[in-house]
């Protein structure tokens, strides 16, 4: 439990020490500001019924950056550390292999939930500067937080797995990139093929369930789905950086 | 310390590890040697569990280096090829993240930490970014890493590469001193620092073990009285007739010096000193014999003898 932190430690304090950190933290706030900013400038002067921050989770920009991001965020992870052959002081420390990639794993999700931290202020801008102040929902948006989360984090761990899969940090983003647009495009696919086939790719797509989670909905299948593919996922992972074994 | 029985390790396609046995006791420090390619990094991958062996048995301290990896990897201090580390950390921080990582709690890490800093003279960069030292700093701070938690062996894969005759001169006596309390097994291709380090030497060739032996003996065994260097003064053609009509006499290798004095290599075979023989022709030709002796033969010599598939160097020179 010790070595897990002292692991997850070294990983947020990586990423606060390359400049690609601070690269995706600028661009992911410029471009959720921007689509933020538009969408204030859309509703501006209209009523409406459902407010500018549910519109915020799910849009355009939202996505972008949730597609964008992680595969950035993640894709050093294991390339790197095979690279630089750090892969072997690493490996060769009296840890498992499930602590270092759950240690992996857990840096990227903080950092990514870090990376949504400003946005925080959103809600409370919209407050200060409406014309007519009305008290915000916060259920919503609480349940919005948790789905971005919920679903970034399955995210990360599809990037994790990316990762673990090659030396290269190019190729790692780019498989990490395209296993995520795959996840994501699911969600558009509900009205191709067979019954059963649409109402899986509904089931499993990420579109329409960030769009429920910021109308308040926690669907707790939906949470457990989310969790258990995450770990999943991770298990994938570990099973690959011990293939080094067997290979 | 280390056992290691009919060990082997195959890639797709390449045999680097081949059937290989030995052992090594506590407080040894052993040089391990071989050409390129001839599995040494591999050998000490798998005994630092890094990975497994395609067949075979290892055991460090007892514990078998597969099914009891993480007891294994705790008494062990490994430092891989090209020292690899994380370049953006800062030293100090660097060194007490691997001691945390190794367990080393954190009431002891510092002194830990400050104890391996000293030893191999990292004091004064402590505070530095790794990736800014130069390589003979980043050696040393891949060495400190491998002793933080203060193991029972150390394996250390060509720890000397790349510095300059200073700093190999430093990072051996640290070896050196470090023996007194570790085993260690260390890969290198400087021969004269095997010589001066180790208490044994171990060649291997092509994933088999091929000479296991203190430094001395391994010298002694390709030399008995073997190769002979004499300058004499008169013609070169006759001299170089008459020595090679010697008995045991393999070759005669003639170089001609400015002085009038030719200075002959005789090869001969090891135990047939062949000094004797070359004194009684000097003095039947009446030839000035100015030197005679015999050519100490280093553990290069044992090296390229024992892992050259071609000839020995008698054949060799005899082409040119
Ligand atoms: N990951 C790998 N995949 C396939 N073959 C490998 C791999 N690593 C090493 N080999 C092969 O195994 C053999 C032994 O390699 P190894 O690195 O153990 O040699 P070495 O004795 O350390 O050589 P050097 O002195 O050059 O460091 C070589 O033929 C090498 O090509
Ligand atoms: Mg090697």
């Amino acid at each position: 439990m010790s070595k897990l932190c002292t692991l997850w430690q070294r990983e947020i304090a990586a990423y606060f020490l390359s400049p690609i950190a601070y690269l995706v933290m600028v661009s992911f706030l410029v471009l959720n500001g921007v689509g933020f900013w538009m969408l204030v400038m859309a509703f501006d002067g209209r009523t409406n019924d459902v407010s500018v921050m549910q519109i915020f989770f799910g849009s355009f920009f939202y996505w972008i950056g949730m597609l964008m991001a992680v595969p950035v965020i993640t894709m050093r992870l294991f390339a790197e550390e095979k690279r630089l052959g750090t892969i072997e002081t690493l490996m060769t420390a009296p840890v498992s292999d499930v602590v270092v990639v759950w240690s992996k794993f857990l840096g990227a999700a903080t950092f990514f939930a870090l990376l949504w931290l400003p946005t925080l202020s959103y809600s409370w801008l919209l407050n200060q500067f409406a014309a007519a102040p009305t008290p915000i929902d916060w259920g919503p948006v609480v349940m919005a937080y948790i789905g971005t989360m919920l679903v970034g984090f399955f995210y990360v761990s599809l990037g994790l797995m990316a990762s673990s899969l090659t030396q290269n940090q190019i190729i790692a983003a780019i498989i990490g990139f395209v296993l995520i647009a795959i996840m994501f495009f699911l969600g558009f696919m509900i009205n191709i093929g067979p019954a059963w086939l649409q109402s899986f790719f509904g089931y499993i797509g990420s579109i329409d369930h960030v769009r429920d989670f910021s109308r308040g909905q926690l669907d707790l299948r939906r949470v457990i789905l989310y969790i258990s593919a995450t770990v999943f996922v991770l298990f994938c992972t570990q099973k690959i950086v011990e293939s080094r074994k067997w290979r | 310390m280390i056992a290691v029985e009919n060990l082997t390790k195959r890639y797709a396609g390449v045999t680097a590890v081949d059937n290989l046995s030995f052992t090594v006791k506590r407080g040894e420090i052993v040089g391990f040697l071989g050409p390129n390619g001839a599995g040494k990094s591999t050998t000490m991958r798998i005994l630092s569990a890094f990975m497994p062996a395609t067949s075979g048995k290892a055991t460090v301290a007892g514990y078998d280096v597969f099914t009891q990896s993480e007891e294994v990897r705790r008494r062990i201090g490994y430092m891989p090829e090209n020292n690899p580390l994380y370049l953006e950390m800062r030293v100090s921080e660097y060194l007490n993240y691997r001691a945390a990582l190794k367990g080393v709690s954190s009431s002891k890490r510092k002194t830990r930490t400050d104890e391996v800093l000293e030893r191999c003279g990292l004091k004064d960069v402590s505070r530095r970014i790794v990736g800014q030292l130069s390589k003979g700093y980043r050696q040393r701070v891949g060495l400190a890493d491998s002793l933080v938690h203060d193991p029972d062996l150390l394996i250390l894969d060509e720890p000397t590469i790349g510095l300059d005759p200073n700093q190999i001169r430093q990072v051996r006596q640290l070896i050196k001193d470090l023996g007194k309390r570790h085993t260690i097994l260390l890969s290198t291709h400087i021969l004269p620092e095997v010589e001066m380090t180790c208490s044994r030497v171990m060649i291997i060739n092509k994933g088999k073990v091929v000479a296991s032996d203190t430094p001395e003996n391994l010298t002694k065994l390709i030399e008995g009285g073997g190769t002979v260097r004499a300058e004499i003064r008169g013609d070169r053609a006759v001299i170089e007739r008459e020595l090679g009509a010697l008995p045991g006499v393999k070759n005669v290798v003639i170089e001609a010096g400015n002085d009038g004095f030719v200075c002959a290599t005789v090869y001969a075979p090891p135990r047939n000193d062949v000094r004797v023989h070359i004194y009684e022709k000097a003095a039947a030709n009446k030839w000035t014999l100015r030197e005679l002796s015999r050519v100490r033969q280093t553990l290069e010599d044992v090296f390229v003898s024992i892992t050259r598939v071609e000839a020995p160097p008698s054949k060799q020179e005899e082409e040119k």
